[in-house]
């Protein structure tokens, strides 16, 4: 029942991927985690520029388009949009590189 | 003159080209290896086409590799005792002598 040769589903039967539809507690918290990093390399940048008395478009437009950590909703935070999906909405882990990735916005309408 | 202090925590395996040539270019190989740039939008431009990799701060100066590796290491909790210099008649030399 127990050890390294335990009868499991992957085990007995041969291909057997299982990948859960929704993120566990703890990879949302660790999700949230990375959101605030990203927020906080954002203001980092903003705040030097501006003590030099610069400002970068690419900088200045994410801070007015993109949504901080505790301003996005959880919806937001943990899937995202897809069109092949029923109801539009897939896990955020099911993007390729999605620890890597900054996807904080929806399509129009969704 | 400040300087931002760059840090790659996550790697850039796999990432696109431009992505990994951005790294390049910082000087960013391995992960936790840590750069100076100074504080100016191009440095800023290509930090935020890592900004999901990297540990950013704004820091007054910047260190070379020799220096963060001191400032890393520990207090060795001891020191080594030296011979006082004593010259020929054995006694000692210069603003310690009224010690001995």
């Amino acid at each position: 029942m127990f050890g390294p040769f335990r009868l499991t589903n992957p085990l007995s039967g041969g291909l057997l991927w299982k990948v859960p539809w929704r993120l566990s507690r703890h990879q949302k918290y660790r999700q949230r985690e990375r959101l605030r990093r990203v927020d906080s390399v954002i203001d980092t940048l903003d705040s030097a520029l501006a003590k030099q008395g610069q400002t970068m478009k690419k900088v200045v437009r994410w801070k007015l388009e993109m949504p901080r950590e505790e301003e996005m909703l959880p919806k937001d935070k943990y899937t995202v949009f897809d069109r092949k999906v029923k109801r539009y909405r897939k896990g955020i882990h099911k993007v390729p590189k999605w620890t890597r990735v900054s996807q904080r916005l929806n399509p129009p309408g969704f | 003159m400040p300087f931002f202090r760059i840090t790659l925590l996550r790697s850039g395996i796999g990432l696109p080209a431009k992505t990994a040539g951005v790294l390049k270019a910082l000087g960013l190989r391995k992960r936790m290896t840590t750069v100076y740039h100074p504080v100016t939008p191009d440095v800023a431009g290509q930090i935020m086409r890592i900004k999901e990799l990297v540990d950013v701060k704004e820091v007054e100066t910047s260190l070379t590799k020799d220096e963060m590796r001191a400032a890393r290491r520990p207090d060795p909790g001891y020191y080594i005792e030296t011979r006082k210099p004593r010259d020929l008649d054995g006694k000692t030399m210069g603003a310690l002598k009224s010690r001995w």
